[in-house]
């Protein structure tokens, strides 16, 4: 299948199978299929082929980068949380045959892995030793907090703010409904799920603050704050939906857009530029842009006519852009000439 | 644009030991040219050993969606999300549910769920029900009952450890509790299995398929006496007219409706499931209609197990065919009325607390479509 290229060199590879995740960790990009593969590229080669690391016997579910320099943590269906090195090694750190790793995190700074499987989330520390934390219902999704001191895990009802470094009971933010991802705004004080309906919710945690974003015509898959997190940018919508975090939060306030692909065709995956306060969306209709929140200006980096995206990664210094889709077109996008 | 096939899921409940995991390890492990992602309640009960059977915690969630009844499976969300990153490897999906689940959780997810819905389409709900031990588990659980009101596809299983007048007996109080669904007779759930799998029960265009006779009103009449006994036999109803004007072959041969009794019983009502069918011969206006079932759907959707429903809109040449899980329901055109067909509207409700006066509220309610 062709992608008109818009704009930017684009390094494209067809994979056939479904691209569930994408991450970075330095100079490296990872992204993790369906085939229980994960391709490692080379952000400064971008033409050159990917490493192939046969990571999980089923489908991989997640990934995140490792607390090791150059390395990935993954989880898939086969029951197992695995490491991956910079060289394209895997080792299996956890492993519970008939269970699926959906959720993956892992916090450099505080030196700790974590997963969940079912309701439990697991915290791996360096010297491997393992906290199993239990919850009501199944985990929605993981988070841990910019400083590396809490770790956020959505359920149904509401999310459990665990301290890494103590045993302490969780604090509990409630609120009835099913959560799945959670983002830290990067100044730790906003907490956000994305909900099982068509919808956000959020905790400002200095005041216990909550609130409500909706009005979306699809489900919000995917969120993320832009890197001082004067925005928070969102899927779900015909155009990139961007909340303003900057003063007091988005209380009361509108949301700024931009963007758009073919008539209908909502965005599926948002990835934020860490260099500039720009935000990478992918739509349903195999589109990708980028563009800034307020600025009706937008760069196309591919055309419509491909599957829907599902996940992207930017490299560091945020002038490469890793794209998968649902049919396992990746395409890498150099923003560098 | 991607691939907008849809992955065909069927939902097998039944009661403790009533034999779905019987019918699942046959589905597992016969050559029937398809292959099944299952997903199971209990891990242990399967013997056998594939990446293709995944375990369910049965997670009820409540959508804050304005709809009270709204609940959904979280897990089963979760788990075909999952599934679907390797839907290369299976065709079709089968669910189990507990014995004690309420299939509507289930049911609902699929018309819920925009990701699910985008993805899978319920092809039918199936019940096994255990013939020997209907009555007492019809006495003491409210879920026995919905399972089979909810069904398409019943299996009344176990027939040889009853005799032919228990049988009968069991089979008038399931099709007391259910008109519409298409009842087999099977020993131990030997039933062919696309009899019951890729069925396309709710698939609108294909519900007529499913019950030819409906239009008819044969189903549940109660004053419908047929004195024939009814093992097994086509009881000459012209049950195969149904197929050939749809124009759907899938490569099958249509020989499914011999086990089809549809009015070979007189039906024994239950005290808290009820069915009501309402006909008239007078096209409906679509605005009024529209209004009111929306009406009815947001005040007893609660109660309202399953509708389903044919009808003749004024100034329509089509046939609009309508169904409700609940609250939640879809309606369409979706064809023209066969020549010979008289153009008649029929509206089935399964539900509790349909008394009398409820009853003739949904009657006149109907009624005052007429356009």
């Amino acid at each position: 299948m062709a992608h008109k290229k818009i704009q930017g060199n684009l390094a494209s590879w067809e994979l056939g199978a479904y691209a569930v995740a994408a991450a970075e960790n330095g100079r490296l990009l990872a992204m993790a299929f369906g085939d229980g593969t994960v391709r490692l590229f080379d952000s400064e080669t971008p033409d050159a082929a990917p490493v192939v690391v046969n990571a999980h016997k089923g489908a991989c579910l997640a990934l995140a980068a490792d607390i090791d320099k150059g390395g990935f943590v993954s989880g898939g269906d086969d029951g197992k949380f695995v490491k991956i090195a910079a060289m394209g090694s895997a080792e299996t750190l956890w492993e519970s045959k008939g269970k699926w790793v959906e959720h993956v995190t892992a916090h450099a700074g505080a030196g700790v892995r974590a997963f969940a499987v079912g309701k439990v989330a697991t915290i791996l520390n360096k010297k491997g030793e393992q906290r199993e934390l239990a919850h009501a219902s199944t985990v929605g999704g993981l988070a841990v907090n910019p400083k590396g001191k809490r770790l956020a895990v959505t359920h149904y009802n509401g999310v459990s703010l665990w301290w890494l470094a103590s045993t302490a009971a969780p604090s509990i933010l409630e609120w009835r409904g099913s959560h799945l991802q959670p983002a830290w705004s990067p100044d730790g004080d906003y907490v956000i799920t994305a909900m099982q309906e068509n919808a956000l919710h959020g905790w400002r945690l200095s005041d216990g603050e909550h609130m409500r974003m909706t009005g979306y015509p699809g489900k919000v898959r995917n969120i993320a704050f832009t890197r001082k997190g004067h925005f928070l940018a969102t899927t779900g919508s015909d155009s990139v939906i961007c909340w303003p975090f900057s003063g007091s939060g988005p209380m009361g306030k509108a949301p700024s857009e931009f963007g758009s692909a073919s008539e209908g065709a909502l965005v599926s995956t948002v990835a934020a530029n860490p260099k500039l306060d720009i935000i990478a969306a992918g739509f349903e209709d195999g589109s990708v842009l980028v563009g800034q929140p307020g600025s009706a200006n937008t760069i196309g980096i591919i055309d419509a006519g491909g599957s829907p995206v599902t996940c992207m990664a930017w490299n560091p210094d945020g002038d490469r852009l890793l794209v998968g889709t649902e049919a396992g077109a990746v395409h890498l996008a150099d923003f560098r000439g | 644009m991607a691939d907008v096939h849809q992955i065909p899921v069927t939902v097998l409940t039944g009661y403790l030991g009533a034999g779905k995991t019987t019918l699942l390890n046959r589905v597992l492990t016969e050559n029937h040219g398809k292959k099944y992602a299952v997903i199971v309640n209990e891990f242990g009960e399967i013997g056998i050993d594939n990446d293709l059977v995944v375990g369910a915690d049965e997670e009820v969630f409540e959508m804050n969606n304005g709809c009270i009844c709204c609940t959904v499976r979280g897990d089963l969300i979760r788990i075909i999300a999952g599934l679907l990153k390797r839907r290369d490897k299976f065709d079709a999906i089968l669910v189990e549910t507990t014995g004690l689940a309420d299939p509507a959780p289930v049911a609902q997810t699929f018309f819920t769920d925009e990701d699910v819905r985008k993805k899978t389409k319920l092809d039918s709900i199936v019940t096994v029900v255990d013939a020997l031990h209907i009555d007492q588990r019809l006495a003491d659980s409210a879920e026995a009952k919905e399972q089979i009101a909810f069904a398409d596809i019943v299996l009344l299983n176990k027939t040889d450890l009853v005799d032919r007048e228990t049988l009968k007996n069991v089979e008038a109080r399931v099709r007391g509790l259910n008109p519409f669904a298409t009842i087999y007779h099977t020993a131990r759930a030997d039933v062919d299995l696309d009899k019951i799998l890729d069925r396309g029960s709710f698939d609108l265009a294909r519900i007529l398929e499913h019950d030819p006779c409906f239009l008819h009103g044969h189903a549940f009449d109660p004053t419908h006496n047929h004195s024939h006994d009814h093992d097994h036999h086509d009881h000459g109803h012209g049950h195969d007219h149904g197929h050939d004007h749809h124009g759907h072959d899938h490569g099958r041969d249509h020989h499914g409706h011999d086990h089809h009794n549809h009015d070979a019983v007189n039906p024994v009502h239950d005290a808290e499931i009820r069915s009501i069918s309402l006909t008239t011969d007078t096209p409906l206006n679509e605005q009024k209609f529209d209004t009111w079932i929306g009406e009815v759907l947001r005040t007893k959707g609660q109660d309202l197990l399953r509708a389903k429903g044919i009808l003749n809109m004024s100034g329509k040449g089509e046939r609009f065919v309508f169904q409700a899980v609940h609250m939640v329901s879809e309606g369409n055109y979706t064809g023209p009325w066969p020549a010979k067909d008289k153009r008649r509207s029929r509206l089935v409700f399964i539900g509790r607390k349909i008394d009398p006066k409820v009853e003739a509220e949904l009657k006149a309610g109907f009624e005052a479509c007429a356009a």
